[in-house]
């Protein structure tokens, strides 16, 4: 025993995979079976075949577990059913999830039907009939195809009766598929064939028997072979007593399955439970079945025709309760939309359109809310897309059955002189350069279920075709698709083109690259309607019905608006690739200590400067930013030759001059600023200033930021604190902070000008002052330099300074390389700037006067400007532990800093 | 039978997690190709735009499609495949005839009648194929003739822009538009034309119709047995690979894993699998399940995460994201073969190489025994 190996299963598979379980009995329905059902025929006859899938549907939610399909009817052209048939249950979920058994004596038959299944069916039947090389042939056809199949015991002699018989052709027939074909054995069902006893003929009185022991044998000795048969047959000679038959089924049933039958085409409805048969009905079928007495078959006529007599012949319940029947109108709607079933969608319409009062409300209401349901099982991948697509079907012919009261309720309201909506019309296209488009034609499907007029111009739909078929359609809505990136632009394209050509319809954007995010950022800015991204076809209607209805569109149009605007806020900061804060200190900015790039300057401690000369100061002034203030977009003194600007920037370059003129003369305003040198030395990225030379007290600590972009190449990730030589080199470096203003008395001369109505010189005199802050910043910064030491020895020109060619920088807090404007708070304490120069920092660390200028100094020759960029949570952290600050109050003074959204 | 279980990709895979390369569609687009670049001389008067046709690359602009195959090759690719995608008559036709919706008509199996009897598309797609194949062919050796290591071609076959399991009708759930022949004719073609140029093995990949891919997997056993290859013993092993969404179902046909596996299993395949579609980590389930119930190798070559147009790439995962994935997977013992689908460059591929480098394959159950 322990050689045998244990049975493989039987795998087949619809939509859902179906394995064998060991000791369960396969059922495979059989009221699809135009031979077995005259109800099935006829429908297939009179080309009824949606009533047909029914049929189908019934099967399966009596517990089939395979469906038996067979179109071999002499008035039926079997391959054109068999290919209808199987490709609308294709599109019936509840049906299509079980495999399929192709049944049919006419092989093109059931190679029709093999094309139609994703799955692995079962192909009924093979035969040793016309002999071996055929048989072969259409195995190998079977395996081609992916099938399991029936083989029928039968041979070139004829269908085997006998024990002897079904054993030998079975083997043949096993040994052929196994060891010619490579059929896998456990993909090989014997049909051991059911014959009719008690047909009154004494060489049938053992065909039950013979069935049973050549199912012990096949299963004994043909291993991973499977056994079924057609049941019904075994009691034909009972034709119109139900009550013996189903009995009969049971019992010959209940010894075949132990002898080892794996499944049986039977009608499920047409089963007795084997321990509910009557004692005496059960013994005596059982004396026919196992041929145990030789008078077995009178003994059940007669008692058969007693039973006959006795009741009308009830069958065991085919229907089973429909408790979804009992919920109200609406529940009934929604599970109807749910669960796909039409059955009774256009009693339970009518029945909405009484409750409700008017068809549209129907449509609205209930239906679009079932809808709803339908459009979030899908979302939350619930529910497949042909599901969808199924109940976009249901939804059709509620629609259908209230369309005629609709079109009444129109001609009444015509008839009455209102102005009457048209049914909406919508374009659907798939973009220029993209051939995707079977998810565009799934949401056409649901649309037009959803009683809209879809006109689908395909796939490569330049914009001008888009939007020439639009207008002479008058169509409501342009819907565009695409699957692959390049076709997002294209979407943007269309956008613009609309907009441009003034168009006043919704636009809806779909497809499998795009997305929420992406249309309100990159394509809804380019159009003033709205511009609706959907995100699969479960969600076209409910978007369609609101941008169509008068009383909803509002509502959905500004909640739509805000809903975007807020995407768009999210995504204004687009998130970059960080490094974590840990490998951008390891990136910093490499530079090699050394104390001769590290000048000793000839003092230590604060300067103040008071009423500085502004005549000085003007030599310095750097009077580009001077026009941009006037937005005259140029380069000084270029600009003053500018074909364009020229003329306009040489008159207001004059009259500065005039004003500064008598600004200088008149002393109308006053500069004054105050700086300092000290001690310092870099830790990690904090720099330290110290009391004095001995460097053992901290007075003072400016807290940097490093950037955390993940850059290209030997790009460092840089901060202000690199260009201070770190503590650990032992080198002797020092770091230069000032705050200067020319803002004093500045208010007052605008106040001035302003009570004179000469709002021209008000601001000429604030752009002029600004202007000689700067200069001042730059004026200082070289006294500093040479206070410094290393800056007397620089050869350079006042406009040469203009353009910072000299050694250093003077960074400010709040500007990209020290983006954080807390940092003056430490300055101003660090220089006691308010007591030295009458200058405040605001409770935003904004400086006052307006005309006021803040910065530290940095001397290395390596020292350069830099933009910080995007900075990430772990130095967020980080910083607001140095500075003592909680982590939001950084995120609040560095929001346009983060990579991430803080939490509100 | 018995070739594939000779062919040298069987020991691979025995041994260690072999490489598939990257996308090739994603990869061209960081190229900064343009209209005129596609269509080169001889697709100059096209009256459609051929831009996205990337397939036609291989015919007009080779040097830049070998130049993919080459970084996926040195990135480390034991598998490289064809760039053959669309190179069927029925997907060609989308981008050289017109559209018959454009003028209120439709498309049905009358119109795919057509296309795959027009010469121009049969003998278009039979060139792209042959020679995407003979350009793989020609990299494929000359790296594993540098490197000392062997490599692979893998032919590879798309999904169609047209599905044999969904009606576009809303009046007919029963129509299609196109017939299960058609579809398989051109495949046939196809795999044809892709033997031709000296491909090792046939890929039949991102799958989101069943029937769609049960009609390439005929197309391909007719192939083998007509024209003499199972007779010769001659047949090329075959990979299989579905597009599955969130819930695990192919994205058209609404199949689950488990019930995919029991529809192709018979085709005997190398090694099935899951591509495209989804991120690494969204496909686990999935791949999970479909490694518990298959018994042959399995393949795993995953979109960089979801498409994403506001990310540098246009997708979510950069290459070190896709090698720590792709990691776990083989950690978990999952996989046998890796690498990437869409966004996938062969920066993505060179991460995933160097992190499954060493790693153990799963175990190959079928293989294992025959062995």
């Amino acid at each position: 025993m322990s050689e045998i190996l244990s049975p493989k299963p039987l795998r087949l598979s619809g939509s859902q995979p179906f394995t064998q379980q060991r000791g369960v009995y396969i059922m495979i329905g059989e009221r699809t079976n135009v031979a077995g059902s005259p109800k099935f025929a006829k429908l297939v006859k009179e080309g009824k075949f949606e009533e047909a899938v029914s049929v189908a549907r019934q099967q399966v939610e009596n517990g089939a577990n395979v469906i038996d399909i067979c179109m071999d009817e002499g008035m039926i052209d079997g391959v054109a059913a068999m290919t209808r048939f199987l490709q609308l249950l294709g599109s019936e979920p509840e049906v299509a999830k079980v495999p399929f058994m192709v049944d049919s004596s006419k092989w093109e038959v059931i190679e029709a039907g093999l094309k139609c299944i994703q799955g692995k069916g079962i192909v009924n039947s093979i035969s040793l009939k016309e002999g071996e090389e055929k048989f072969r042939q259409n195995a190998a056809a079977v395996l081609k195809y992916g099938a399991a199949t029936v083989v029928m015991a039968f041979d070139e002699q004829g269908q085997a009766a006998t024990f002897e018989d079904k054993i030998r052709v079975c083997e043949r027939a096993y040994k052929i598929l196994v060891n010619e074909v490579g059929f896998p054995p456990e993909d090989i069902i014997f049909d051991p064939n059911i014959l009719t006893v008690a047909t009154g003929m004494e060489e049938h009185n053992n065909y039950a028997v013979d069935f049973i022991n050549a199912t012990r044998w096949i299963k004994a000795n043909l291993p991973h072979a499977k056994v079924s048969g057609g049941v019904s047959n075994i009691s034909f000679s009972f034709r119109g007593n139900n009550k013996v038959r189903e009995a009969m089924h049971s019992a010959f049933l209940y010894h075949a399955i132990a002898a080892g039958m794996d499944m049986g085409i039977v009608n499920a409805g047409m089963l007795e439970v084997y321990e509910e048969i009557e004692p005496e009905l059960k013994v005596l079928v059982e004396d026919v079945l196992l041929n145990r007495r030789p008078d077995a078959t009178e003994r059940l006529v007669d008692f058969g025709e007693t039973l006959k007599a006795a009741s009308s012949g009830a069958s065991v319940s085919e229907k089973k309760a429909e408790e979804w029947r009992n919920g109200t109108v609406e529940e009934r709607l929604s599970h109807a939309l749910v669960k796909g079933i039409d059955a009774y969608i256009e009693i339970d319409a009518e029945e909405a359109r009484v409750k409700l009062g008017r068809p549209l409300l129907v449509i609205e209401g209930p239906l679009m809310a079932g809808m709803s349901v339908v459009g979030d099982l899908f979302g939350a991948g619930k529910m497949f897309l042909p599901q969808v697509v199924k109940s976009a079907r249901v939804m059709k012919k509620a629609v259908a059955h209230l369309t005629p009261y609709m079109e009444a309720e129109k001609a009444a309201m015509v008839a009455a002189g209102e102005v009457v909506k048209a049914q909406g019309k919508i374009l659907l296209a798939t973009v220029k350069g993209d051939v995707h488009d079977i998810g565009k034609n799934i949401v056409g499907v649901v649309l037009a279920c959803n009683n809209y007029d879809v006109i689908d111009l395909g796939v490569m739909v330049p914009c001008e075709r888009i939007l020439e078929r639009a207008k002479a359609e008058k169509a409501d809505m342009i819907g565009l698709s695409g699957l692959i990136t390049p076709s997002l632009d294209e979407m943007v394209h269309v956008a613009r083109e609309m907009e441009r050509q003034g168009f006043k319809l919704p636009l809806l954007i779909g497809g499998a690259t795009t997305s929420r995010a992406h249309t309100a950022v990159k394509i809804a800015p380019h159009y003033s309607e709205p511009v609706v991204h959907v995100l699969d076809a479960s969600r076209a209607v409910p978007v369609t019905t609101s941008l169509l209805s008068d009383e909803g569109k509002p509502a959905f149009v500004a909640q739509h608006r805000a809903d975007y605007e807020k995407l768009r806020k999210t995504h204004s900061a687009p998130s970059q690739k960080l490094v974590s804060l840990e490998t951008a200190r390891k990136r910093h900015t490499s530079i090699e200590w050394r104390a001769a790039d590290l000048p000793i300057p000839e003092f230590t401690g604060v300067r103040v400067l008071d009423n500085f000369p502004l005549a000085t100061l003007r030599e310095f002034i750097d009077w580009t930013p001077f026009f941009h203030a006037w937005e005259l977009k140029g380069v000084y003194p270029r600009i003053l030759d500018d074909e364009r600007q020229g003329a306009q920037a040489r008159q207001i370059f004059t009259e500065a001059n005039a004003l500064l003129d008598t600004m200088i003369e008149k002393k109308l305003i006053t500069a004054r600023g105050v700086y300092g040198l000290f001690p310092a030395n870099g830790q990690c990225d904090d720099v330290e200033l110290y009391a004095d030379n001995s460097r053992a007290k901290v007075v003072e600590r400016f807290h940097f930021l490093r950037q955390q972009a993940n850059k290209e190449g030997s790009e460092p990730c840089r901060s202000l604190a690199d260009f201070i030589a770190p503590k650990a080199t032992g080198l002797p470096d020092h770091i230069g902070a000032f705050a200067v203003t020319s803002g004093i008395g500045l208010k007052e001369l605008c106040d001035g000008f302003r009570a004179k109505h000469d709002d021209y010189n008000a601001i000429m005199a604030e752009a002029i002052a600004d202007r000689l802050a700067e200069a001042f910043a730059e004026c200082l910064h070289k006294r500093v330099r040479d206070e410094w030491g290393y800056g007397r020895a620089e050869k350079l020109s006042i406009d040469d300074m203009v353009h910072e060619k000299y050694r250093g920088i003077r960074p400010a807090a709040g500007y990209p390389a020290c983006p954080d404007h807390t940092e003056k708070g430490t300055l101003w304490r660090l220089l006691d700037v308010q007591a030295n120069t009458g200058m405040l920092i605001t409770e935003s660390f904004a400086m006052w006067p307006g005309s006021s200028v803040s910065g530290l100094y940095f001397a290395h020759p390596e020292s350069r400007y830099f933009s910080l960029g995007k900075i990430d949570r772990d130095q967020v952290a980080d910083y607001a532990d140095r500075k003592g600050m909680s982590v939001a109050e950084v995120e609040r003074w560095l929001g346009p800093n983060l990579n991430y959204d803080p939490a509100p | 039978m018995t070739s594939a279980r000779e062919h040298p990709l069987y020991d691979i895979l025995r041994r260690r997690i072999a490489i598939i390369d990257g996308a090739m569609g994603t990869t061209i687009r960081t190229y900064g190709m343009k209209e005129a670049d596609i269509r080169g001389e001889r697709f100059k008067d096209s009256k459609k735009d051929l831009l996205n046709n990337g397939d036609l690359f291989s015919l007009t602009q080779p040097k830049l499609i070998g130049d993919i195959h080459r970084r996926f090759l040195e990135a480390g690719a034991d598998i490289i495949e064809t760039n053959t995608f669309g190179a069927t008559s029925i997907t060609q036709s989308e981008f050289f005839v017109d559209d018959p919706r454009e003028h209120g008509g439709r498309k049905d199996p009358a119109f795919y009648e057509k296309i795959i009897d027009d010469p121009f598309l049969g003998n278009l797609a039979w060139e792209i194929n042959e020679q995407s194949a003979k350009q793989c062919r020609a990299w494929a050796d000359r790296v594993a003739n540098e490197t000392g290591r062997p490599r692979f071609v893998a032919g590879a076959i798309g999904p169609l822009t047209v599905s044999l399991s969904n009606s576009p009708d809303a009046d007919d759930p029963g129509f299609r538009v196109v017939t299960f022949d058609q579809v398989k004719a051109a495949y046939k073609q196809q795999a044809r034309a892709l033997i031709a140029g000296g491909v090792d093995l046939l890929l039949v990949e991102t799958i989101f119709d069943s029937l769609n891919a049960k009609a390439a997997l005929v197309a391909i056993r007719e192939v083998f047995d007509e024209d003499g290859l199972s007779a010769s013993d001659k047949e090329l092993p075959l990979m299989i690979s579905a597009a599955v969404g969130r819930g695990g179902e192919t994205l058209i046909s609404a199949q689950t894993t488990e019930a995919f596996w029991n529809a192709v299993a018979h085709a005997k395949p190398l090694s099935v699998g899951l591509n495209c579609s989804l991120g690494p980590d969204l496909m686990y389930p999935f791949l999970s399940e479909l490694s518990e119930k298959a018994d042959v190798a399995i393949s795993c070559y995953p979109n960089a995460g979801l498409p994403n147009p506001l990310s540098e790439t246009g997708f979510d995962l950069g290459p070190a994201d896709m090698a720590r994935y792709l990691g776990d997977f083989a950690r978990a013992g999952l996989i046998n073969i890796a690498g990437g689908c869409c966004g996938n460059t062969p920066d993505h591929i060179a991460a995933i190489a160097k992190a499954l480098e060493g790693k153990p394959p799963r175990e190959i159950g079928q293989i294992e025994a025959a062995a």
